[in-house]
């Protein structure tokens, strides 16, 4: 599926298939979240990450689901039209955004996902104490509902940020890496 | 004005040099004029394209839309997060109620601001009320509350209805916590714009039997007494 | 003229403080506060506070123009829904220069405030925060 039926597809859907709320209801409860987070561990923001990519596991485990039953896309032939319908239709219906597909490797293997904007981050500055910005990635439920998305059809993916503008970066950057295919192998029986 | 050196001068100085505390000014080193002493050094980075908070416009978002569904999801986990943390239904309620606490202090200062000119405060327990039926409920939901009453029996109380919480509309409890309401964060939001306006009370989510609303929450609005006391005065 | 601003939170407690003189008419903006004067400039708006408890049931505008006065100077208000006060000691009756320098500084206070990581009543340390009151005071003072 090329780049421009995806976007037509996602468009499509968002107008007409998807019960819409208040943006800022999501981007003040996703701070919410993040704040509560950074409270309860103290500051240990490396916990945080791996909280924040915990819970959009467990949120792509389901969503995948509701994206499929919304969207009627068959699967994907290959990696390169994955990303396209992560970025044109995934991201279209669910956060009304088109982040940017680019840096292929060679192989077809790795990806970036550019997102010239982010809802999530909205209104957001990370607090002035010298790590946050090393250390804190906020948007990293992101990453964890990637994983958990594609997961679910059969696909194995490192997702991790490589810069955020909330860092004080030029560009919100996330990487996307397949690491293989997960087959249902039924060991060889001899029944 | 009271006369500061006096032995039982009412107020109580902010400055923390303790010679101010005893009413007589020093000579405390003058706030620079070109930085003030109480800023820290900041260490924060800005990406040299993208500005920062200050240059977004406060209105870009206002009529912005994503999906019910993200919004759903992200409720479902901060739940699922904070009964790890609680025993018992109260406690998880308790806790909802807090996190919907932040953002309610937030939408009670964008919301204000976004009536421009003509934005008025409330000083009226009805006025405030209104407010969170009408201008709040339509900013978050869509649309307003579906009512809005006073107790008959208590003095300090008062309830607002929502037959169809958007909150609750992807949340199905599990029979033994039937008790729970996670509309407990809709509670918090609303409590955190009565307290911000010095309406000091305590809000929660209470689920209602109707056959005609299946979802019907109440949220029960119990002011201090203070609230009372002035709304008597100012009658 | 010289000016003596300050943010005060929900429990009485100043968040932000900065001083400045009027950039209008060849003014340098810079403040001019005789040195005995500077911790006076404190308790004359902290004292104000109790005028403002006061007047904020009375009046509903965010506005409140001037509560209270100590000599010379002037004491105006400006009070947010959530009850933050921005106060300004000030020598000049300028009503509306003095509006919209409130004005800008409540959007500014407002933008702080949405940062899910600043919480009520901390107090703002933010240098780009520093200079958009600034900025303002230079425009309208």
């Amino acid at each position: 599926m090329s780049s421009t039926k995806a976007a037509r597809i996602g468009e499509e859907v968002w107008k007409t298939r998807i019960d819409k709320v208040n943006a800022e209801l999501v981007t003040l409860t996703y701070g919410s979240i993040v704040a509560q987070l950074c409270k309860d561990f103290e500051g240990d923001y490396m916990e945080v990450n791996k909280q924040l990519d915990k819970m959009g596991y467990n949120i792509g485990l389901r969503l995948i689901e509701d994206f499929l039953a919304k969207t009627n896309t068959g699967r994907c032939a290959n990696f390169r039209e994955t990303a396209e319908t992560i970025s044109k239709i995934g991201f279209k219906v669910f956060l009304n955004i088109t982040p940017t597909v680019t840096n292929w490797t060679s192989d077809n293997k790795q990806f970036s996902l550019i997102f010239d904007e982010n809802p999530l981050a909205d209104f957001v500055e990370l607090p002035d104490d010298g790590r946050a910005q090393n250390e804190l990635w906020y948007s990293n439920i992101l990453c964890g509902v990637l994983r958990g998305a594609l997961e679910m059809v059969q696909m194995q993916v490192d997702a991790h940020f490589a810069s955020d503008v909330l860092r004080g970066n030029d560009t919100t950057e996330m990487r996307v890496t397949l690491i293989r295919m997960i087959d249902d192998e039924l060991p060889p029986g001899d029944d | 004005m009271s006369n500061l050196n006096a032995p039982n001068s009412p107020f109580v100085p902010f400055s923390p040099n303790p010679s101010i505390q005893s009413g007589v000014p020093t000579a405390t080193p003058p706030l620079s004029a070109s930085k003030p002493a109480q800023l820290g050094s900041s260490n924060l980075r800005y990406a040299s394209s993208r500005k920062s908070i200050y240059d977004r416009h406060l209105n870009r978002t206002q009529r912005s839309e994503l999906s019910k569904a993200s919004f759903a999801f992200l409720f479902g986990e901060m739940i699922q997060y904070a009964q790890k943390q609680v025993s018992g239904i109260q406690d998880l309620e308790k806790k909802l109620n807090i996190q919907g606490y932040a953002i309610g202090q937030r939408l009670l200062e964008l919301l204000l601001y976004r009536e421009g000119r003509s934005a008025k405060r409330e000083t009226r327990v009805l006025g405030i009320l209104q407010f969170i039926a009408q201008t709040l409920y339509r900013h978050l939901f869509g649309k307003p509350a579906d009512g809005l009453e006073k107790s008959r029996e208590h003095e300090d109380e008062y309830m607002l209805i929502d037959h169809d919480p958007v909150v609750n509309s992807h949340i199905s409890v599990p029979k033994e916590m039937s008790q729970l309401n996670c509309a407990a964060f809709v509670a918090g939001i609303i409590e955190a714009v009565l307290d911000g306006s010095l309406f000091p009370c305590r809000v929660t989510a209470h689920s209602v039997f109707s056959e005609q609303f299946p979802s019907k929450t109440v949220f029960l609005i119990k002011f201090e007494e203070s609230v009372l006391e002035r709304e008597a005065v100012l009658q | 003229m010289s000016f003596y601003f300050a943010i005060i939170g929900t429990k009485d407690n100043p968040i932000y403080e900065c001083e400045f003189g009027t950039s209008k008419q060849g003014g340098d903006g810079i403040a001019r506060w005789p040195e005995d004067q500077r911790p006076m400039n404190q308790f004359i708006l902290h004292s104000a506070l109790d005028i403002v408890e006061e007047v904020q049931w009375v009046q509903r505008e965010l506005y409140l123009k001037t509560v209270d006065r100590f000599n010379n100077l002037m004491v105006s208000c400006f009070l947010s829904a959530g009850n933050i006060k921005f106060l300004l000691l000030h020598d000049t009756k300028i009503e509306d220069p003095i509006r919209q320098f409130f004005t800008d500084v409540h959007e500014v206070y407002i933008k702080t405030l949405m940062n899910p990581f600043y919480e009520v009543d901390m107090r703002i340390t933010s240098m780009v925060f520093d200079a958009r009151v600034r900025a303002a005071a230079k425009k309208y003072l």
